[in-house]
């Protein structure tokens, strides 16, 4: 046990310190395609501690990214041109939108959880294509500043830089958290829900507690996203949307604290860098999950581990 | 006046209805017998419609293309049961929705790969042309021929669960599989005919609609959403309710988009949200 955990704490010191090096490359594309996979990250992680952690299947998700993105979109636009800002007031503001949402939803599980977040995910959809005057509709908000008042992140480096903090911070802070007691309440909820309350705990607080949690990174990384496109349109409110972390997460392992990274990389090279060539990743991504789900549904963190094990055995004889 | 255009929306949306219906019997059907959510159940519909626009361009009749497009789609929907479904109905549910979901991305490539990024759609054949005086409503022969025949898969679905002794079958696997199994019944085997049974009428809808409708990319993605809806509202593997809130929904969708097309779809999804967490059960009660 205390191996995994110092390995999980040196592969994020590995993968923060060679993503710190990117901009050395000094290349406008990799630069985009590591901030993207960042962003990926941060939605992948918060979604995994509801699937992986919590045992919640959600596929309404892109809620609280679009309420990250549209939040930060608005704010900047229309009340203080400031990216840093914008992110704080869209991550506080969506604290009281996870908590109605997950205060609705959670009352339910199983399946029924999954299709009322995904009816309100929905909803949020239609609400963005409908409120035209304040969203731009399907057009969406156009213009969110990267050069604000206080800060000014418009060249690539500092852009870069100013999402890698942010990656890092939420990263550590959920790390910390899966460690922490709450973490282990989150776990046990995953585990049994039925004799949580045995402990003296309430399953509907965990809940609650996890899926707020998990919306605020989500909609940092949403506000984040706004930053880094300069756009934000409703597709990153429908349901498919949410149904990304999802897929990012199985690839790399639901199982593992660092697992939904290695599937948003996956996913990010996937999407953008095959897509030049290959228009039909989706064939391949649908192909993998159902590989994934027959042969190794610990997805590739459970094939390394699975690996490592077999290493140490012949090692061992 | 109003009440005259408010009966022809209602028309309309037991029209649109009848196709949610066609959408939503096979999804609850099996949800209800082998306990699957099926994910991929709208992109069989859509490929029913392919299948449809290919047949109909081969052939040039429409019965004909139509009885082909819905035993192929279902055909390949007991083909997907055989060799994926089936090893997974011992796993957690999460993971057989997201295998269910994997058919969907490859089936929605295929089917861009075989027919393209743009939508198909075929004609009305002329025999079907013209349209029926109602009352005070004039109702196209087509329309009239959707609703009449997702009518009859109701009934004939109603009529062979409830009165045959293969229906007797189904309703004692979908009480208790392991009841059933003392009882000589093979579930397994049920299982195949079901996915069988429940994709072709997903083939049948996506047939149908691909008269007058583009069928392309993406819409298998929206209606699966309403599909889940309906089947949930009207509580899982429920198929009297399932129809019933089919047609409701395409009503109040028609209604909707009619007298306030500023909020249309806001209000469907927030009236699926609301009865969802007034019954959680759905309206109906679960199967």
């Amino acid at each position: 046990m205390r191996i995994l955990r110092e390995t999980n704490v040196i592969m994020m010191v590995i993968v923060f310190f060679a993503l710190s090096l990117v901009p050395i490359a000094n290349e406008r594309f990799y630069i985009y395609l590591m901030s993207l996979f960042m962003i990926y990250s941060v939605f992948a992680l918060s979604y995994n501690l509801l699937f992986g952690y919590a045992g919640l299947l959600s596929f309404g998700h892109a809620l609280l990214f679009a309420s990250g993105a549209y939040v930060t979109a608005l704010f900047t636009l229309k009340i203080f041109a400031d990216p840093l800002i914008g992110l704080i007031v869209s991550a506080f503001s969506s604290i009281p939108i996870a908590l109605v949402v997950g205060f609705l939803t959670l009352r339910h599980t199983r399946i029924y959880f999954s299709i009322l977040t995904l009816a309100f995910g929905m909803l949020a959809y239609a609400l963005l294509v409908k409120w035209r005057d304040v969203t731009g509709g399907t057009d969406g908000l156009v213009g969110i500043p990267k050069r604000g008042i206080l800060i000014d992140i418009s060249s690539p480096h500092l852009y870069y830089y100013f999402i890698f903090t942010f990656y890092c911070l939420v990263t550590i802070c959920l790390y910390l958290l899966t460690k922490s007691r709450w973490g282990l309440l989150i776990r046990a909820l995953g585990d049994n829900e039925d004799r949580l309350p045995f402990s003296g705990h309430s399953p509907i607080l965990v809940r609650l507690f996890t899926f707020t949690v998990s919306g605020f990174a989500a909609s940092i990384s949403g506000s984040l996203y706004a930053v880094l496109m300069g756009v934000v349109t409703p597709d990153v409110a429908y349901w498919t949307f949410s149904a990304e972390p999802l897929v990012m997460t199985l690839l790399g392992g639901s199982g593992y604290f660092l697992g939904p990274m290695l599937g948003a990389f996956i996913f990010v090279i996937l999407t953008t860098a095959f897509a030049r060539f290959a228009e039909y990743w989706q064939l391949i991504l649908g192909i993998a999950i159902i590989a994934i789900i027959l042969g190794f549904r610990g997805g590739i963190g459970g094939v390394f581990e699975s690996l490592y094990k077999m290493r140490l055995r012949l090692r061992g004889s | 006046m109003i009440d005259l255009a408010l009966l022809s929306q209602v028309a309309i949306g037991l029209y649109r209805g009848s196709f949610y219906w066609l959408l939503a019997a096979g999804l609850t059907l099996i949800f209800g017998v082998t306990r699957i959510v099926n994910f991929a159940h709208a992109a069989f519909f859509v490929l029913g419609g392919y299948l449809m626009y290919t047949f109909y361009v081969l052939t040039g009749s429409f019965l004909l293309s139509l009885i082909a497009s819905l035993t192929v789609t279902g055909l390949l929907g007991a083909l997907t049961e055989v060799t994926l479904i089936r090893r997974i109905y011992e796993v957690p549910p999460i993971y057989q929705l997201l295998l269910t979901f994997g058919v969907t991305l490859v089936v929605n490539d295929v089917q861009k790969l075989v027919w393209g990024k743009f939508p198909k759609y075929i004609d009305v054949p002329e025999y079907f042309k013209g349209s029926i005086q109602l009352g005070a409503i004039s109702y196209s022969y087509y329309s009239l021929l959707v609703v009449v025949l997702g009518f009859l898969v109701f009934l004939l679905l109603h009529l062979i669960i409830n009165k045959t002794i293969w229906g007797l079958r189904v309703r004692a696997v979908w009480r208790d599989p392991s009841v059933a199994q003392t009882l000589r019944i093979n579930p397994r085997k049920l299982y195949t005919t079901i996915f069988l049974i429940g994709t072709a009428l997903a083939g049948l809808g996506g047939s149908l609609i691909i008269v007058l409708h583009p069928v392309g990319p993406g819409l298998g993605d929206y209606l699966i959403v309403y599909a889940f809806i309906v089947v949930v509202m009207a509580g899982l593997g429920n198929i009297v309710g399932a129809f019933i809130v089919s047609l409701l929904i395409g009503v109040l969708s028609s209604v909707f988009t009619w007298l306030i097309p500023e909020a249309d779809i806001l209000l469907i999804y927030l009236i699926a949200a609301v009865c969802l967490l007034l019954r959680v059960g759905g309206l109906f009660g679960e199967r």
